[in-house]
């Protein structure tokens, strides 16, 4: 099997590497970048538990190939928080109690961010179509939404209300 | 809309936020994530068959060295007499048949997860197909699909006396059917075992370390000494992990084989085919009631498909679910001819409410479907049939009084308004708990910290919320100074899990009484109890507290759905009123009541466990198994009652939703199609909304 030597930039920071071409993406952010908030729920695209920001672009990284990512930049749930400051989005989801079993959260969290980047002040039918790719079996998705509409809010400046 | 305790306000919280930070910054720590040094990673090889004899398997970990099996019995053997139950154990790896899609019948180890899928290519295994049994009603009367039993059968009883009420006026008689339904927790199953020369720890995505600890003892011959079993950070669950699986033993088996670390996770694919389904239940119901509405009998003829091993609850169900038939109503007679049978299916398992919302269901369809037959208020008879006393049902359990309760939520629902626009159904229920046989507890104190365990397993229930309330409440300490710790069989000896709503109402009462215990030695120690002294000192107190009364929690929804213009069937608003008793995490409860409430409406709508005629799953990825999405999910307004039970006053409610939202649901769509409803999911095929409803 041929092996490829790619370059990423992960969280803001150069990565290099040598992989196997069937590598997938998922696998090298979990297990040689030991990343381990992207999470595997079903190796077909479907539930989004391992989505992550390729080039600005919400990806499923269980369906794309580490070599894919060569030379391009990567954002993960780590690093959403800048200098020990979390991310609106983050913090939206622990006001809301937006979480149960957390397994879902990192995708989610990315599937938001991606959606917030490009529409900051999102419709509740916006926010539920895009977080349609993601699958959370636990909350019944209300408090997700509420975490995106409440983040949207904090992010325009505008006043929380609870 | 639920009204926050008072401890909320005093900063409860910021230690929210700070047990779920790791989640939103990716530093949860699930099975998957786990990494030891030189660690393996296994694979299964399962069988493409539903029916098959293995002639031979050659590579591999396979059944010629391990000769391990699962206990025949399952989960909930102890509670019944075993004694007329047909049991099979089911082979760890299967070497003479095979009977369902999935199951395993080799392992492979490998230096990383690709190593190991190529190594399964290398594992050689001949069969010889055999005709599948897989619908249960064809069970019952064809061949034995286990060549050592005498029929199908796993287990038939009789619940209730037998009765002849021939001059009731009204005689229902209908057919009932919940198809199976695949748990799908979004994190699947897995462990990580390494055993070191001496002990064996397995790190556990788990509804229950003791139930694993146990399983693996009982499977694998090791005494109680050699295990211990810790839970990890699990990632949604609903039944399908509590019980030991075959692949937890072949990955314990390698890694005393290696004394390595093993590592197996679950795929997709593999859940959707191995793990135990839930629902599958069949019931020719007959009623008989006056022309005023009341029901003065209930017979009914349960058919359970419980697959292809009884080592879920496939030789529990029956009982169960016969015995809590009259639901929340006054039924004077009940009679329940309880059956499950063998099939070529991935064994039947608990599933979210596990026999309660079947009972929900097929309750209240009957009361439904009475109303319509003698063209009364659905809600109307319903109260027909309740008491304002304590009733005892012919069929065991104790009902407290229900009448109370419908009337506040018919006014709490505004349930006469709300039938007079749209498609509206209404539905009650009585959920009984899983307090039995109790529930264990150990409270620590040292070095100014108090540190917790229970034998519950919290994995999405938010747990560490009302243990900390319930502690500091006690012993009067501050709340940041208890840590809740994850289940750990080494520090707690003994233990039972998380199902069935059960753990606030046991995890906490042993809490409590693990609080008082340390309270008293305090007092023989120190003399007059004081917190703060408390903290200054050791402590450290384990308790098994022993809940053996029955405990009622009342439920009712109110569903309202419409149809768009190209057919589809869409929920608008689901309404609840539930007794949870005393409200310890209302932004939980919430959660719970929402996520519940997705299931229900994906077992009316969507979801299915569906086979074709060779016994093939038809359901290949996770999409196909029709879990609700973002979109699909309505309008909430959720309402609590709070009668409170002792002694620290809750009632449970984890299963609530799914069991009085799918027969509300159900009967508003009833209402758009104008044809009577008798089934679980319901087909887009199957239905012919005759305009858009709204």
């Amino acid at each position: 099997m041929s092996r490829h030597h790619i370059s990423v930039t992960v969280n803001e920071n150069k990565h290099e590497a040598d992989v196997d071409s069937r590598m997938l993406l998922v696998h090298f952010i979990r297990e040689t970048l030991g990343l381990t908030g992207a999470h595997i729920g079903c190796d077909t695209s479907d539930c989004g538990a391992c989505t992550v920001i390729l080039d600005g672009k919400a990806v499923k990284s269980c369906t794309v190939l580490a070599v894919q990512a060569d030379g391009k930049a990567l954002l993960t749930v780590e690093g959403l928080a800048k200098d020990g400051r979390l991310h609106p989005v983050q913090e939206g989801f622990l006001e809301k109690h937006s979480i149960q079993c957390g397994f879902c959260t990192p995708g989610m969290l990315m599937a938001s961010y991606w959606l917030l980047q490009r529409k900051p002040n999102p419709t509740e039918e916006e926010i539920r179509e895009v977080i349609s790719g993601n699958l959370c079996r636990c909350t019944g998705y209300v408090k997700i939404v509420e975490a995106v509409q409440y983040t949207a809010q904090k992010m325009s400046g505008m006043d929380i209300q609870s | 809309m639920v009204e926050a305790p008072v401890i909320w306000k005093l900063g409860w919280c910021s230690l929210v936020n700070d047990d779920m930070r790791r989640f939103v910054e990716g530093r949860g720590q699930f099975v998957d994530d786990l990494h030891f040094p030189n660690m393996l990673h296994l694979k299964v090889v399962r069988s493409p068959y539903a029916r098959a004899r293995v002639l031979k398997v050659e590579g591999g970990i396979n059944g010629s060295e391990l000769h391990f099996n699962l206990s025949g019995v399952g989960e909930g053997g102890g509670w019944q007499d075993s004694s007329g139950i047909q049991a099979v154990d089911h082979p760890v790896l299967a070497s003479k048949y095979v009977n369902y899609v999935g199951q395993p019948v080799a392992a492979v180890i490998g230096e990383d997860p690709y190593a190991a899928t190529d190594m399964m290519e290398e594992v050689y295994v001949e069969y010889e197909t055999l005709k599948p049994v897989l619908d249960p009603e064809e069970a019952l009367h064809s061949e034995p699909i286990h060549p050592n039993l005498k029929s199908n059968i796993i287990t038939s009883l009789q619940v209730g006396k037998d009765f002849n009420l021939p001059n009731s006026p009204v005689q229902l008689e209908e057919e009932l059917v919940n198809e199976r339904i695949t748990p799908n927790p979004i994190e699947p199953r897995g462990l990580v075992a390494h055993y070191d020369g001496s002990k064996l720890t397995v790190w556990a995505s788990t509804q229950s370390v003791h139930s694993w600890k146990e399983g693996i003892c009982e499977s694998m011959g090791l005494s109680s000494e050699k295990v211990r079993v810790i839970q990890v950070d699990t990632g949604g669950a609903f039944g399908c992990k509590s019980a030991v699986y075959p692949e937890y033993v072949v990955a314990c088996y390698a890694s005393m084989k290696t004394r390595r670390p093993v590592k197996w996770i679950e795929t997709r694919s593999e859940h959707l085919r191995a793990s135990n389904q839930g629902r599958g239940a069949k019931a020719k119901v007959k009623i008989f009631a006056d022309a005023t509405g009341v029901v003065h009998g209930l017979k009914a003829d349960l058919l359970i498909d419980g697959g292809a091993y009884p080592v879920g609850i496939g030789a529990y169900a029956p009982r169960w679910i016969a015995y809590q038939l009259t639901g929340p109503y006054a039924i004077r007679h009940a009679f329940v001819n309880g059956k499950s049978v063998y099939t070529n299916k991935a064994p039947m398992g608990p599933y979210r409410g596990a026999g309660r919302p079947e009972v929900a269901f097929i309750l209240e369809r009957m009361m439904d479907l009475l109303a319509d037959n003698l063209g009364m208020d659905p809600v109307e008879v319903r109260l027909r049939n309740t008491s304002n006393e304590p009733f005892v049902s012919p069929l065991g359990p104790r009902i407290d009084p229900f009448r109370p309760f419908l009337e506040s939520a018919v006014r709490e629902l505004d349930y006469h308004n709300r039938t007079q626009t749209g498609h509206v159904g209404f539905s009650c229920f009585v959920l009984v708990p899983a307090v039995q046989p109790g529930e264990s507890a150990r409270i620590a104190v040292s070095g100014g910290k108090v540190k917790v365990w229970m034998g519950t397993c919290s994995h999405g229930q938010g747990h560490e919320v009302f243990a900390r309330l319930l502690v500091s409440e006690e012993l009067g300490v501050p709340e940041a100074s208890i840590d809740v710790e994850k289940g750990d069989t080494d520090q707690l000896d003994e233990g039972i899990g998380t199902w069935g709503s059960r753990s606030v109402i046991v995890g906490g009462g042993a809490l409590l009484q693990a609080c008082k215990k340390i309270k008293d030695e305090f007092k023989t120690r120190l003399g007059k109890y004081d917190p703060e002294q408390l903290l200054k000192h050791e402590f450290d107190a384990s308790v098994f507290y022993s809940r053996l009364k029955p405990l009622n929690s009342f439920g009712a929804n109110l569903v309202s759905a419409h149809a768009d213009e190209l057919g589809e069937i869409r929920i608008d608003e689901c309404m609840a009123y539930y007794d949870v008793g005393r409200a310890l995490n209302p932004a939980m409860i919430e959660s719970q009541i929402m996520g519940g409430s997705a299931q229900g409406i994906g077992q009316v709508l969507y979801e299915e466990a569906k086979y074709d005629e060779e016994g093939q799953l038809l359901a290949a990825t996770i999409a196909d198994a029709g879990l609700t999405r973002a979109h699909h999910m309505p309008n909430f307004t959720i309402k609590l009652a709070a009668n409170t039970s002792s002694p620290h006053q809750p009632r449970g409610v984890g299963e609530s939703a799914t069991m009085g939202v799918p027969p509300a649901a159900i009967r508003a769509i009833e209402k758009i199609t104008g044809e009577k409803l008798t089934r679980t999911p319901i087909r887009p095929e199957s239905i012919s909304p005759k305009e858009p409803s709204r």
